[in-house]
């Protein structure tokens, strides 16, 4: 019951950090598995699915507004759930999860109408008060109670059907290899959406670069992200060395 | 509308700036977005730059208009901007045409320094960290998060303020078209090398034969990864990867390419093709 209120307020406090003060980043499922693997009392397993769904969904995450699959939730589950029956199970309950949320994001976008219509009624009365009351009280509560409640009720209730889904996971080891190999091409969706956002038919070659430092040369992330930065800087010093003369 | 402007505090500033931090996009819709936030972090100035009730009325509904645009860069410097049209006295056609004018821009610009690019590396490398059993790669990611944001958002905010109605020219001086560039170059690199070692497939298929050598027959197994590897490491990640692009720039949504993707991944693996 604890752990079931905990994960729900964390869910709570994940949403509520991307819409307001952005400090954590809380609704990356990185974050928001590392803190559900702090409340659970298993660090490893909530950086293990927080870290997996994130590569999963890297690039989801380009624009503002966008309705996604919730793996903030799935993340918080995941983890959850990964603590008692294991990796596979929490990260096969995490992506339906996160499908099934959509739909609730969709409808508490729709559901928050409420207070813009009263804001205008506010304004209209030229009632500030009322109108801070309400942003004050009430502008988080349908974003938050729409994560924190599903967690709630999937933690409190959830573990009796979890169970036989990790049985049949036992049972047939197919159905886990399915699963394996979806989670691990499932992040080609985020690369891509990634790449339709940049200019990708401009610069092709340091495309193609940072593919030869990791697949021919090996060089770790961080070295990669050095090396960009490198040869963005050097880029713009030759491009536009006329200019600042 | 009023003429004459209205000095604005430090405080009401400071004010302004932590009632954006805090409520930006609380109450996000459909209808207008984030106009319920801006319309509450501008609030305390409006009332003070329009002391006739009726005349701050008009400006509390005109500030409840549509806003949209990208929280971290973007929406405090149009608020900064705001603050500094208001001390002013400027009209409210003038800084609605402001914030009309600069939502559009800065949410592109935002959109892809922030999430697509900031974001994106940051925390495939605290995943990858944090894969490995490393604490510090959600705690690294965290602290990039909390002070970059906070400041470049502070800095914005007072910024913008102090540049005042001469921001428009500021913003076409090319400044930001050189950040722009900048940061595509570096994630195109990252991005080149961190789709090969983040998306994984590889096939499980062998193909063997019976071969006669010097008069014996023997099988010889061929493993299909093992010559796709000397042809192109990596190159099953890369077609994956291509093809999902593809399909976007077809125009299908993320939903539907997820689906193909977690069919054919599930069918595969459950087939033993890949593994």
């Amino acid at each position: 019951m604890l752990t079931a209120l905990l994960l729900a307020c964390w869910a709570y406090a994940c949403i509520w950090d991307i819409l307001g003060p952005v400090f954590f980043l809380g609704f990356r499922p990185l974050i928001a598995g590392f803190g559900a693997g702090i409340i659970v009392g298993d660090v490893q397993t909530g950086m293990l699915i927080g870290g997996t769904l994130e590569l999963m969904a890297l690039g989801v995450y380009t624009y503002g507004g966008a309705t996604i699959p919730d793996f903030t939730v799935g993340a918080i589950l995941g983890t959850f759930f990964g603590k008692a029956e294991g990796f596979e199970v929490g990260i096969a309950l995490a992506i339906p999860a996160a499908l099934l949320l959509t739909q609730v994001d969709i409808l508490n976008r729709f559901l928050n109408f409420v207070f813009v219509h009263r804001a205008d009624a506010y304004a209209e009365e030229g009632n500030v008060k009322g109108f801070e009351r309400m942003m004050r009280i009430f502008s988080h509560m349908i974003w938050g109670f729409s994560r924190a409640i599903p967690v709630f009720l999937a933690v409190q209730f959830g573990e009796s059907a979890v169970k036989s889904v990790s049985t049949f996971f036992e049972n047939n080891p197919w159905f886990n290899n399915g699963i394996s190999v979806t989670g691990g091409i499932l992040p080609a969706l985020g690369f891509a959406m990634l790449l339709k956002i940049l200019p990708v038919e401009k610069y092709p070659a340091f495309l193609l670069l940072g593919f030869v430092l990791f697949a021919y040369l090996g060089i770790p992330l961080v070295g990669i992200a050095l090396t960009a930065l490198a040869t963005a800087l050097v880029y713009q010093q030759l491009k536009y060395r006329g200019q600042e003369a | 509308m009023e003429a004459a402007g209205t000095k604005l505090s430090r405080s009401d500033l400071t004010r302004t700036f932590w009632r954006f931090i805090f409520f930006n996009q609380l109450g996000w819709n459909y209808e207008r977005m984030q106009s319920v936030g801006y319309c509450y972090a501008m609030l305390p100035i409006l009332q003070k730059t329009h002391p006739d009730p009726e005349d701050f009325k008009e400006a509390f509904i005109t500030n409840l208009n549509f806003f949209n645009t990208n929280p971290v860069v973007g929406f405090p410097l149009i608020l900064g901007a705001h603050a500094a049209l208001e001390e002013a006295g400027a009209s409210l056609e003038t800084t609605e045409g402001l914030k009309v004018g600069l939502m559009g821009p800065l949410a592109g610009v935002g959109d892809t320094l922030v999430w697509a690019l900031y974001n994106s590396i940051i925390l495939s490398i605290g995943s990858v960290m944090a894969l490995e059993g490393n604490i510090l790669g959600p705690i690294l990611a965290i602290l990039l998060v909390f002070f970059p944001y906070l400041g470049v958002r502070y800095w914005q905010f007072f910024w913008a303020y102090n540049q005042g109605t001469g921001l428009i020219s500021q913003l076409g001086s090319g400044a930001i078209m050189r950040i722009t560039e900048l940061a595509t170059i570096v994630g195109l690199i990252v991005i080149g090398g961190f789709a090969p070692s983040i998306v994984r497939l590889n096939t499980a298929l062998e193909w063997s034969r019976d071969v006669e050598v010097r008069g014996e027959m023997t099988t010889q197994v061929i493993n299909v990864q093992q010559q796709l590897d000397a042809i192109l490491p990596y190159m099953l990640p890369l077609i994956v990867v291509w093809a999902a692009y593809a399909l976007l720039k077809r125009g299908w949504s993320p939903i539907r390419v997820i689906g193909v993707l977690l069919v054919v991944g599930f069918l595969g693996g459950a087939l033993g093709i890949f593994g």
